[in-house]
Order: structure tokens, then sequence, then C-alpha cells
């Protein structure tokens, strides 16, 4: 580098044409790095956290399911088979006397134990009774509209296909747990929306305003806060008229539950406001004569979108689970309609834990589905600043 | 040759008792005798005690061992004076009355009682049982304005009329209609006993006309009563064993004050009973119940925790009992239950709601109602097949069963149904199919239950599939027991479901109130029945043809002092219930398992297990059972 002193000023003045990357060389990806969008940026830094994308797949075929429920679950969920009361999950084998033929399972032979009273199901290895794909078998109406009776898979014409066992109507499980997804999920999006619209409402207008409105949402908060969540669940999912449809009940339940959480969501942006709106480049574009909706949606929401979404996904859990706390107390929905919560509800009982095991199965999505979300939260959240 | 015998009896327990009265007392209150805090056996039994008589598979036991049981709720402790069943006059288990805690009793023309008390009984506390306390019952208590204000008990009413009650001497006491009462043996012998006496010794001290009024008033104020009335009512609950100082009759009295999780009955060194070898009755020295919650009552018992139980078990759980056996210790017997039907339906007849009021005083709607009831598939689903289908009637095996009772409107038939409700003009439906009511609604049921488990919405998601194929739809709403009593008897309940008649089992001698409008309790017309259960003062007289039918029948039943003609009176009854279809009776004959300790001898390997008329173990004598 050849440098030399200015005569007149007696600074070192280079001579050399200004070259930016004459003190650090950048690498070309570095450089898409910095010159990337913030969305982005969030986007590498989640691809980054294993765990959060797996359980975004995991989120994402849940929720796909859902939409197809009719069509994954073999049987429609209310139908009956007084033949198979308690029958146990029934097996998917492959081979017959090493020979392959494809997936099937084996009939059962059912028999009243007169000494015990219980219903004895056998495997009969002489029943191969094959599955069917793309099949028709029980009708139903797709989304409570179009009359169908397509399913993924059924069981051989006439026979029986319970791979979860069935309940003490002779229910299948698993049909039940697959059309449950549908409301258990459901009720945590749609308790989330009415929670993220009143907490975004409420909170920005206590963060930006201040002032009274301020202090009134604070208090109104703090007010919410200091019930017992569920006892005040309890007894609003109490009041929920005996006539009202499922359908019916399931909005009602899910606007409880988002009506009862909005608060911390509230609390998150109005911090969040209060900050940003101090920002320098908050100042600037108020004094430059924005409105303050301008503001707010230009300036203020970019900075804590991501912040938000975030935790309304880790929020999201809670909502199923209460839903599911509500329902196993027989407060929340009621049958017919069916949630994982009603499922295990009726499970709540000392002989299906000692005689029929596999009606506790709903625990399992339960559980899948509340640690894929707070393992994607926590990617989320991780990776919403990414600037860190 | 026999009467000499059973005079000569008494005389050889005499003997016995002289030559070792120590063994047959028992080891249990030794250390109290000892100490003289209770006099030796003979001075505490009385002159001619009642002796137990052994049935065929029963033995002569021995003293000793505590027996556990598990309630679902506090207040439940009253099961022990069903249990325990030291009455007046009890059943025996032929159904026939005998004398208990009397020493005989002679019924004239089924107008004049005569009881004679066992000379030498004594309360739990030592004190005389005497006519001294039929009298203070029937003068101060039953005849005091301020402790009954409707009047004695309706048992002790014939016609409204009083009886004339005497005390002859010390021991005997009687009381005279100038009609029958064929009302008053059986109250005497039910699980719930009419008591027409009363510790005169202690309750004196609560009674306004044993005490000086300043005293009196002290005592209520102390008590945070609102009058003398109802401190001396809080003090004699002698059903609930909810007073400990009250001195009873029963063998095991209570030794815990309530509220408590966990109560001690000890053996009443008092009581009346001894076996054939002069052994004070009960063999068992103590029992201990535990209250849990009645969902876990199936789960304590297989691990053994209790020693008798059928409370709050059901056929479902006899599988994981019959699991347990080995490991608790115990094993599972089936017996029979006398309900009428295991759980019936019962339209409101009495709702606020006037459409529906009149839709279920059509005898059609409630005929089609039953047709439309798929019975067979409750039965196979719920009960695997092993209950009975049939209207809420009388139970076969009962002397007074008829099938047609059983059968009538019983069958499924949802064809005929739809044809009576559209007959009824029930014909308009809505876009969903459901039937519309007179006034435009549609025809939606909400169903009332007391329902613990799952058993009952089962059953009902049964009932509504098949109802739909009617037109109707069905709601169920499960409550609390007080809680769905309260929304039947006001009328906001349009239905509810509930057990069937308590008595299944009746003789012609029994009460057919169950099946007329008699108490307040009948969920098909709650307000008719309060209005004979409180002589007209409260509620409303039965406003259909054939409820006020049934009503009369009974007061005609009630007048007969002919065993023939109640016979027929019944059959009158039971034929216009069943062909009313007045409660909708479901399946009977469902087999309740009974859990006994393996140690626990003499319980029957088959019995009936009913309120009434067996007070549940009541009639095969609980003060009999020992441990081996």
């Amino acid at each position: 580098m050849t440098t030399e002193t200015d005569e007149e000023s007696g600074h070192y003045v280079s001579r050399e044409p200004f070259d930016p990357r004459s003190i650090e060389q950048i690498a070309a990806g570095q450089e898409s790095y910095f010159l990337a969008s913030r969305r982005r940026l969030i986007w590498w830094k989640l691809k980054r956290h294993r765990l959060a994308v797996w359980c975004g797949f995991i989120l994402l075929l849940m929720y796909g399911s859902v939409l197809i429920s009719e069509w994954i679950a073999p049987y429609y969920y209310q139908t009956r088979n007084s033949g198979a009361i308690y029958s146990p999950p029934q097996r998917i084998h492959l081979f017959h006397q090493g020979e392959f033929i494809g997936p099937f399972v084996y009939g059962h032979d059912f028999q009243l134990n007169m000494e015990n009273l219980q219903r004895e199901y056998v495997p009969n290895p002489d029943k191969v009774e094959k599955l069917r794909f793309f099949c028709s078998g029980d009708p139903y109406r797709f989304w409570n509209a179009i009359p169908m009776d397509f399913h993924f898979i059924c069981p051989a014409e006439g026979k029986t296909m319970y791979l979860l066992g069935t309940d003490r109507l002779g229910r299948d499980l698993f049909s039940r747990i697959v059309y449950g997804a549908r409301i258990s999920l459901l009720i945590g999006l749609g308790g989330i929306a009415v929670s993220l619209f009143l907490g975004l409402l409420l909170g920005g207008i206590a963060g930006y305003f201040g002032g009274w409105a301020d202090s009134l949402i604070q208090r109104m908060t703090e007010i919410i806060r200091s019930f017992p969540e569920l006892p005040l669940w309890m007894s609003l999912s109490a009041i929920l008229p005996v006539t009202w449809s499922p359908l019916l009940v399931f909005f009602g339940i899910t606007v409880i539950l988002g009506m009862l959480d909005w608060t911390g969501l509230a609390r998150a942006v109005r911090s969040k406001l209060l900050a940003l709106r101090e920002e320098d480049y908050t100042v600037a574009a108020r004094l430059m004569g924005a409105s303050s909706g301008r503001i707010i949606r230009r300036h203020l929401l970019p900075g804590f979108s991501s912040h938000i979404i975030a935790s309304a996904t880790l929020s999201i859990p809670g909502m199923i689970l209460g839903e599911t706390a509500l329902s196993f107390l027989g407060l929340g929905l009621r049958p017919p309609i069916t949630s994982w919560g009603v499922l295990l509800n009726e499970a709540q009982n000392i002989n299906v834990v000692a005689l029929y095991p596999w009606l506790i199965l709903p625990v399992v999505p339960v559980i899948v589905i509340i640690l894929a979300f707070n393992f994607f939260g926590d990617g989320l959240r991780d990776a919403a600043d990414p600037y860190k | 040759m026999k009467s000499v015998l059973l005079r000569l009896v008494p005389t050889l327990l005499a003997l016995a008792w002289g030559s070792g009265h120590a063994a047959l007392d028992s080891p249990f209150l030794a250390s109290r005798v000892a100490s003289g805090e209770l006099p030796v056996l003979a001075e505490r039994l009385p002159e001619e005690p009642a002796v137990a008589e052994l049935h065929g598979d029963s033995s002569a036991g021995k003293h000793g061992g505590t027996m556990r049981l598990i309630f679902g709720a506090s207040k439940d402790i009253r099961m022990m004076m069903v249990y325990g069943y030291a009455r007046l006059v009890g059943y025996n288990r032929e159904l026939e009355l005998t004398p208990d805690i009397l020493r005989d009793f002679e019924v004239e023309d089924d107008r004049v009682f005569t009881f004679h008390i066992r000379r030498g009984h004594r309360w739990s506390d030592g004190e005389p049982f005497t006519s001294e306390d039929f009298r203070y019952f029937w003068e101060d208590v039953a005849s005091n304005e301020d402790l009954y204000p409707f009047g004695p008990p309706n048992e002790l009413m014939v016609d409204g009329k009083r009886p004339r009650f005497e005390v002859l001497d010390r021991w005997t006491v009687r009381y005279t209609w100038d009609a029958p009462n064929p009302f008053l043996l059986p109250a005497l012998a039910g699980p719930r006993p009419l008591f027409i006496y009363a510790p005169a010794h202690y309750l004196k001290q609560f009674h306004a006309d044993y005490n000086e009024p300043e005293k009196m008033a002290a005592k209520v104020d102390e008590a945070g009563t609102r009058n003398w009335a109802g401190l001396h009512t809080r003090h004699n609950h002698p059903y609930r064993f909810d007073n400990i100082n009250l001195p009873v009759l029963q063998p095991w009295i209570n030794t815990t004050e309530m509220p408590a999780e966990r109560f001690v009955f000890v053996r009443n060194p008092y009581y009346h009973r001894v076996d054939a070898a002069g052994l004070q009755l009960p063999y068992i020295d103590q029992v201990t119940i535990q209250i849990t919650s009645s969902s876990l009552v199936s789960a304590k018992t297989a691990s053994g925790e209790s020693d008798l139980q059928g409370r709050h078990l059901n056929l479902e759980d006899y599988t994981f009992l019959k699991q347990g056996e080995s490991r608790g210790n115990y094993r599972v017997r089936l017996w029979e239950n006398g309900y009428g039907s295991q759980y019936a339906l019962y339209p409101n007849m009495n709702s606020n709601d006037p459409t529906w009021r009149a839709l279920t005083r059509q005898s059609d709607f409630r005929r089609a109602l039953s047709l439309g009831t798929d019975r067979g598939e409750i039965n196979q689903v719920i009960y695997s097949g092993l209950a009975r289908e049939a209207g809420n009637s009388v139970l076969p095996g009962c002397s007074l069963y008829r099938e047609e009772y059983a059968k009538k409107w019983a069958e499924y038939d949802p064809d005929r149904a739809n044809a009576m409700l559209d007959a009824l003009g029930l014909d308009q439906r809505d876009a969903k199919g459901t039937r519309l009511m007179a006034d435009g609604r549609p025809l939606e049921i909400i169903l009332h239950t007391a329902g613990e488990g799952t058993q009952e919405t089962d059953i009902l998601e049964l009932i509504g599939e098949s109802w739909a194929k009617l037109g109707i739809k069905l709601f169920t709403r499960p409550s609390q027991r007080e809680v769905f009593r309260e929304r039947v008897f006001s009328g906001e309940a349009m239905m509810a479901m509930f057990n069937g008649i308590d008595n299944g089992m009746p003789t012609a001698d029994m009460s057919p109130g169950e099946f007329a409008p008699t108490a307040q309790t009948q969920y098909q017309w709650p307000v008719w029945g309060q209005y004979h259960e409180t002589n007209q003062k409260v509620g409303e007289p039965p406003e259909l043809e054939t409820a006020r039918d049934l009503l009369d029948l009974y007061k005609l039943w009630s007048l007969s002092g002919n065993r023939d003609e109640r016979a027929e009176i019944w059959h009158q009854m039971l034929s216009i219930y069943s062909d009313e279809v007045f409660s909708i009776g479901l399946v009977c004959g469902v087999p309740q398992p009974i859990v006994v300790n393996t140690r626990l001898m003499n319980v029957p390997e088959q019995g009936t297990y009913s309120w009434e008329p067996t007070s549940f173990f009541g009639i095969y004598r609980p003060d009999t059972f020992w441990f081996q």
C-alpha cells in the first residue's frame, strides 16, 4: 500500500483507488448473508435448528392431516360395531407363513369368557384379511358437506381392521384420534387467532398511546391474570347452553380459551412497542409527519412481528392442553364431537388402565403435538432476532 | 313341643352365662368390663335376647376382627343403619316379617298393633329401652307441632287420622287405628326405617317441654339453631349416624364425628342378639369406613382395601375385580340386582314447559318412546347380554310377576313408534328431520341424569341413536344428584334417567306406592307425588286420569285387610302402570358384583342386592358375618 503525506495539510492520503475489501476479504456466501432480507435470515437461522425443522415438519403433517381426516381414517368416527367391543389393536402383517402377500391383518375370533366376563379376541392365523387401499368404505360427508365414501385404507370387505383397538362401544380408536385431531388442533389455532387479535389490539393501544389507555388496559390485564385459570375456564364452559350444537360449543370453547389468553401477548406487544417507539428511526418518522397508522405498520410492526409469531406459537400448546383438560373434566366438548380430550375423558377409568390400555393412546398425539410446538416455537424464537 | 323348647332356650342360655359368661363376651370389651366401666354380659343383654337363626350355608362364628368398607361420600355412613338392620320388626330371608328388636308383636285386623319390648333391653349407652321411649316419640316428638309441623309421619296416619297410643306397661305399647294400616310394619322393616321410638333419656335435654325456658334459650343460643326444634332435630337423626352421642340399638355404633375421611364403628355392648351358643352378636368388633371418590372404589376394592363391597361397583368392573381376586384376597360373587329396571327414563309430566308437558301426558307418546328404544342393543353392548330386556315393573321370581308387565310396549318396533308419533300430530319435521312440537319448536329432549360414570351416558348415546330414527333429538345433561333432583322437582328437567323401581321383589303385603304418585322422588310426577306426601299441603293433585286411578287403587290397597284382595289390586296397578308406560324401563336383572374377603364368612353366595326389600346386605344379617 502506498501512502504519502499531503504537503498542504500534513495528512496521510492514499493515492490508491478505494477498495472496500482491502481490509477483509468477504466470500461470495458472506456477501449474500449481509445483503439478505430479514425474512431470509430468519429462515436460514431456523434451518440450522435441526430439531425445530423436524418439529415444523411434524406440525405440517399433522395440520395437513386435518384437511383430509375423512380420507385417512378407515372408519367414520361414530361407526359402532357391537361385535367388536373392546377389541385390542390388530397388527398389520406383510408375510403369511413366510409368503409375502402385502399388508393384511389376522381376523379375530371373539368369545365372551363367562368366568370373568372378559371379551377375548384371539387372532386367527387362518383368517388372512388383506387390507384395501384407495377404497370405498364407511360413508361420510367430507368437511361436513360432500357425501363420499373414499378412504386411503380400508379393511377387507366385511372384515375389521382396528389398528389401535376399539372402545367400549366398538368404535375404532385410530379413526377417532384422526377425527379428534381436527378439533384439538383447530381449537389451538382458533384460540390463538382470538388471542392474537385481542393481544395486538389492546397491547398496541396500550404501548403506542400510553397514558390512561395504557393504565386501563394494564389493570384489566392484571385482573384477568389474577383469576385462577382452570376454575375460570370451567365456569365459563359450564354456562354454554346444552342445546348448542357441538360445532357451536366448539366455537364457544375456542373463544373462551382465546379470551383468557390474550393478556400475555398484550404485555409483550406493549413492552416491545414502548421500546421501539423511542427508537431514533421512529422519532425521525414522526418528525417527518408520518401518521400513527403508517408508523405502526411500516416501522414498528416489522420490528416485533417475528417475536409475536414465536410467542404465539409457544402458546398454542397451552390452548390444546386447555381444551384437553376441559374435555377431560367433562366440561369442554361433549360427545358426539370428538377431540383428544374427549377420548381421554372416556379413558379415565381404572378398568381401562388395567384391561384396555390402548384406550390411553390419545395421550401420544397430545404429547407429540405439544413437544413439536414447543421445540418449533423455541427455534422460531431464537431465529426471530437474526442479528443477535 | 316347639313352644316348650323356645321357652327353654332363654333358661338354657341363662345357665350358660352363669357358668362361663366371660367366654361369650367379645374380648374386645374385656378390658372395659374388667375396669368396671361396663357390666358383665349377662347384665347387658335383655332377659330374652334374640337368637340369630343361621341358614344352611352359614356357620357359627367367633368374635373379633375389623370389617373395612369403602363409601363414596361421608354421608353414606348412614348405610351402616341399612346394613346393621336392627329393626323393631324385620324381614327374614323369605321376606316374612319377624320380630327383632321387639320380643313379639300382635296385629289385629291390621288395625291394632301391640308391641312387646324385650325386658332388660338397653340402649347403646346402657340406659333401659322401654315403652317410655315410644311414648316420648309419639307424644313429645311426632305430635309436637314444632317438631312435626305437618303432623306425624305418613305411615302413622290413616285417612289423616292419628292412632290411639297406649302404654300398657313398661314393656308393652299399643297403636290402634279405626281402619287398617298396612304401611306400618313394612315401614319399620325398611332400609330407611320409620323410627317410632327415640332415646327419651338423652333427647329430653333438647326438648322445650322438659327444660326451663331460660335454660332452653341458652342452649339454643349456644348451638346457633333457629329454635329448640332445630336443636332437637339436629341431635335426633338416628338414620344418619351423624351424632355420636345419640344412643342407638344397632349392632355397631359410630365413634367418629363428622366430618371425617375415615369412620370407626365399634360393637354395641348392649346389642340384643346372640347366636345359638350364646355369643353376643355382632361377631365383628369394628367396622371402619373409608371415604373416597366413588370412581376409585373399584380400584381400591381390587387392591383388597374392602372386606365387603357392593356399593359403587357395577358389572363393567367385574373383569377387573376378578383379575385382582388372588392379589386382593377376596372373591367376587354375582348377586342379582333388585331394581325393577337397572335404569329407567322418566318423562317429567310436571315440566314447566307447557307444550312438552302436554306431550308427556299422552299415553301414546310415552309408548312410542318405549317402542323406539332398542333394548336388545343396550343389553348386548353395555351388559354383554347378561341382563333382561323389560319395562320397569316387578321381577320374575316375585309372586306378583306376570310376563305381560315386563313385555308390554317393551319390544323394539320403530315403525310402529313412528306411526304413533305421526298420529299424535307430530308429523311436521324440520330440515334436519327432527319432528316439530305443536308450537313449532323441534322435538329436542334434554335428559338429566345423576350419572357418575360413563355407563349412563353410553346407554343414552345408544338411546339417542335409536330415537334419532323417530325424529327425536336427545341431549344429555349429567349433574350431581342433589342438583339433578332439584331440577326435576322444579320442573326444569324435561326427562330424567334414574334407577327403576327400588323394590322389584314385592309381596302383596308390601306397599304398591312406587306405582302411584305418592312421593316427590318419583321423577315422572314429582309435584303430584309431593301433594300426596305432604297430605295435600304442597304440590298439586294428579291431573291425569290414569295417575288418579293408580292413586285410588293405592288407597284401596291401604284400606284392604285381605291378602287376596291386595294381590288383586297390585295386579291392577301393575297392569295400568305397564300399559301407560309411566316410566320407560330398559333392562333388569343386571348381575351385581359383590366383593367378599376370603376370610369373611356367612356372606351368602347368591342374593338379591337391592335397597328394598333386602336393605342391601341387611336381611342377610351382617351381624352374623365373621372373620375366620
